[in-house]
């Protein structure tokens, strides 16, 4: 960086006019930017190096220590003109540049930067947050450790085909490194480790590269299967000035539209759902936005056809008379065609596998049963992480998004309605109807066993939950499987933003993050957002809890507190059973109650209001409404509720 | 003197085992209206109830139910209001006179491991302690609830008679791990049925608020 005092200041004088330019730029980037006079970059002579400088040697000269327009502010500019709300980073020093940048160029605001633990958390509030509001965050993380850090998480939203937008710092220039952690933290290829896991990445080796490289990023993170992608932002683009006699130029950003199903396709699924006496609609990664979700609705309205839930998004109103999700394999088992709309393991919901020492598997669907699948997931595929789960037979096969394949769907089924059609649907849907109240009377009654145990049943945990939100404008923003699915199967879900789904590739640490980061997205409409926490995951991540004080982020936390990894301690229990032998042992390795922790003094510690650990039953209902006074005062609360395993 | 008390121990456990197994099912086929077996076989397929319990009721997705493990009245309200994932059938959809054909149908068929069963009465605070230890409460609950999620049926109380209890233990239809008599003994296992039968049956759903939101 060391330049003689002359150069220098023709340099920064020419650098004032050529920042001038690239904000006049920023201001409007689909005008090219006024370059001022200088000459083309090719025609530039170099500077005469002096003998100093060429031995590495401390000029004789005054060091240029200072500059008025790095690179990393245009990038700032770059990211401004996409249109990003907040980041989500920890600091890490292979993108200070650009970290300052954003503070102070940028002025902190879209995007604003929230102070996160680990780059883990980073990506998974990232994940929560752009399932809660649609679009992606910027995520900051080291090429090397931070990136190492955040790729489960990454993997996570790839499997759950979330859009998250990281850009990592490097320094390829193996001459402009500091000795030490300069060079553990360099790699030449950084993306390499998560290719396997990111829709597309890169590495710009210019600022006009980064611009152009940034907003391809976004638009194929956006258009579906949204993914993951990944830009590497170099330290000597960050920090270096901006060159001179180089236009910079910000491409405009034009989202793709979503990939349709052929319209003669969907004809013809059209004219065999209408034609089947016992259609089931699937649904899982769906509906993306309430215009999706109320696509499913008139769908299923409009055949009266039972919809069957795998709880990817908000597809479908948990109390509506056709869902029939806890009626899944009969409803299946006597389908004679079978929608699958954006199902993540299709398969698998045609399928039952059971995990004894010689693994078998079953039919649910009965042979000869149509299967129609619409979903952009055949459109993008990778071949080494098996995501992609079992192949599916399907009879016909449409790729193209669901959510927006489904208007000239539901336009074909309405047309293929005649009358007598009409009156066999709405003897079906009647059927359904009170089918689907005598499964929730049964989930009820299924609700009363443990009701007063202790520690406490997840149904209680659930509805005491319910009790304390149900009027107010609230979001479920963490996955209740391990709460043996109680919210899903009691509470009444209407809204699209009321239930955002799982981690999708099940990677524990998901939970915590992605809570908070929807939550982030929530605060500024006003939503409560409720999270039901598993103990295990917030063991991986429980710096988010500072992260959610510090930035004053409403969320209303009730543990799952079953003192184990749970999950893990029944699979070790299996190969206990299977093989006969110490059934007492499984404990060992995969609990976590020797000493049992107290959560609430760990939240309070992060300086998050808390309470608990509770057992009680009784004692629930009254803390959680503190809490959540708490949260409705634009603060993070957490109840530590000891329970009942599953 | 040991040999006394063996031979006493012996003779409860026959006596045990013969209540254990024959009185309820006694009181099973004295409780079931006849019915026709060849008819039950008919019905037991054109409802296809096959598909999940196997065409001989050993279990598929479905519990093993060949031969049944509960009275005619349970048996049939756990048709009519299944306790687990099974979804219910109406009279309208199953006859009752399809259920007792059916149910004869299955009274014909035979466990390859129910009758192996022995044990003294069961020792509820023992089955509590070893309900915990041998880790079956991590996927039926600490009271036997269940779960949709691991896929456990409530079995607290249970709805079985020990001795299809037992059966299913040792040799499950579906995800449920076996536990051999290596591992846990018929007395440990009719101590976790005794356990078990001491949980209370809930009050109804509709005397809770909370559930009813």
């Amino acid at each position: 960086m060391a330049k003689s005092t002359k150069k220098s200041v023709g340099r920064r004088n020419f650098l004032k006019v050529a920042a001038a330019g690239a904000a006049a730029l920023v201001a409007n980037p689909t005008i090219k930017a006024a370059v001022p006079a200088a000459k083309p970059r090719g025609k530039v002579l170099p500077p005469p190096m002096s003998p100093e400088a060429e031995a590495g040697m401390p000029s004789s000269h005054a060091e240029v220590l200072t500059l008025d327009r790095p690179g990393s502010d245009f990038m700032v500019d770059v990211v401004k003109s996409i249109g990003f709300d907040y980041i989500f980073a920890n600091p890490g020093s292979s993108f200070r540049g650009l970290h300052e940048s954003f503070i102070t160029y940028g002025g902190n605001k879209s995007p604003e930067f929230l102070t996160c633990c680990h780059e883990e958390s980073s990506v998974a509030m990232a994940h929560g947050y752009a399932k809660a509001e649609g679009k992606p965050v910027v995520v900051l993380a080291h090429g090397t450790v931070g990136l190492q850090h955040a790729s489960m998480a990454l993997y996570n939203a790839f499997c759950d085909r979330v859009p998250i937008y990281i850009i990592i710092g490097n320094t390829v220039d193996a001459t402009k490194r500091r000795p030490g952690a300069e060079w553990t933290h360099s790699v030449q290829d950084a993306a390499a480790m998560v290719r396997d896991y990111v829709k597309w990445d890169d590495q710009p080796i210019s600022l006009n590269h980064f611009a152009e490289s940034a907003v391809r990023a976004y638009k194929f993170a956006m258009t579906p299967p949204m993914m993951p992608v990944l830009l590497v932002a170099d330290t000597e683009l960050q920090e270096n000035p901006v060159p001179d006699g180089v236009p910079l130029h910000i491409p405009k950003l034009a989202l793709d539209t979503p990939p349709l199903g052929d319209t003669g396709a969907v004809a013809e699924a059209a004219r065999m759902l209408v034609a089947a006496n016992n259609p089931v609609i699937v649904v899982d990664h769906t509906a993306r936005t309430a215009a999706g979700l109320a696509r499913t609705i008139e769908l299923a309205e409009a055949l009266q056809a039972p919809v069957v839930d795998q709880w990817g998004r908000m597809n479908f109103p948990s109390r509506h008379a056709l869902n029939q999700t806890d009626r899944s394999h009969e409803v299946l088992a006597n389908a004679d065609v079978v929608l699958g709309l954006e199902v993540a393991d299709f398969w698998g919901a045609m399928n039952s596998v059971r995990d004894q020492l010689f693994r078998t598997s079953k039919p649910i669907v009965q042979p000869g049963a149509k299967v129609i699948s619409i979903t952009s997931g055949d459109l993008f595929m990778k071949s080494n992480y098996q995501d992609f789960e079992r192949f599916p037979e399907v009879d016909l096969a449409i790729a193209g998004d669901a959510e927006e394949t489904l208007p000239s769907l539901i336009e074909a089924v309405k047309r293929n309605i005649n009358s007598d059609r009409k009156r066999v649907f709405d003897e079906r849907g009647a059927k359904l109807a009170k089918a689907r109240q005598e499964s929730l009377d049964r989930a009820r009654t299924a609700g009363t066993y443990a009701w007063d145990a202790s520690p406490i049943s997840t149904a209680r945990l659930s509805m005491e939950l319910w009790g304390a939100v149900r009027n107010e404008d609230w979001s479920l923003v963490s996955d209740p499987a391990h709460s043996s699915y109680w919210p899903l199967r009691l509470w009444d879900f209407t809204k699209h933003y009321q239930y955002i789904g799982g981690a999708g590739g099940y990677g524990i640490g998901y939970g915590a993050p992605a809570a908070l980061g929807a939550a982030v997205a929530n605060k500024k409409y006003g939503r409560i957002s409720v999270n039901i926490q598993d103990d295990g995951d917030l063991m991986y991540a429980n710096g988010v809890l500072w992260t959610a004080a510090h930035h004053q982020i409403p969320l209303l936390s009730v543990m799952h507190n079953n003192r184990a990894y749970h999950q893990e301690l029944m699979h070790v229990q299996r190969m206990a059973d299977r093989r006969s032998r110490g059934l007492d042992r499984p404990t060992i390795g995969t609990t976590l109650n020797d000493p049992p922790i107290d959560y609430a003094k760990v939240a309070q510690g992060m300086g998050v209001h808390a309470e608990g650990p509770i057992s009680d039953p009784k004692d629930l209902g009254p803390a959680i409404k503190r809490a959540l006074e708490v949260v409705k005062r634009g603060q993070p609360a957490l109840v530590d509720a000891v329970t009942q395993c599953r | 003197m040991n040999t006394c008390l063996g031979d006493l121990r012996h003779l409860a456990r026959t006596t045990a085992v013969a209540a254990l197994i024959l009185f309820p099912l006694g009181l099973a086929a004295q409780n079931a209206p006849a019915g026709d077996v060849q008819k039950g076989q008919t019905a037991f397929n054109n409802h296809n109830c096959s598909g999940c319990h196997g065409v001989n009721g050993e279990g598929g997705t479905g519990p093993r139910i060949g031969p049944p493990g509960r009275p005619f009245p349970d048996f049939v309200k756990n048709v009519r209001m299944p306790a687990g994932l099974m979804s219910p059938f109406t009279a309208q959809a199953v006859p009752d006179s399809d259920l007792a054909d059916i149910y004869a149908y299955l009274r014909s068929k035979t466990s390859p491991t129910q009758s192996a069963f022995s044990a003294d009465p069961g020792n509820a605070q023992h089955g509590k302690q070893i309900y915990t230890a041998y880790g079956c409460y991590q996927c039926h609950g600490g009271q036997g609830q269940g779960s949709v999620q691991t896929g456990a049926l409530r079995i607290g109380p249970p709805a079985l008679f020990l001795p299809a209890f037992a059966a299913y233990i040792r040799q499950p239809t579906n995800q449920m791990p076996p536990y051999t008599a290596k591992a846990v003994s018929d007395q440990d296992v009719a101590d976790i049925y005794a356990f078990l039968q001491t949980i209370p049956v809930p009050p109804p759903a509709k005397s809770i608020p909370l559930l009813n939101q």
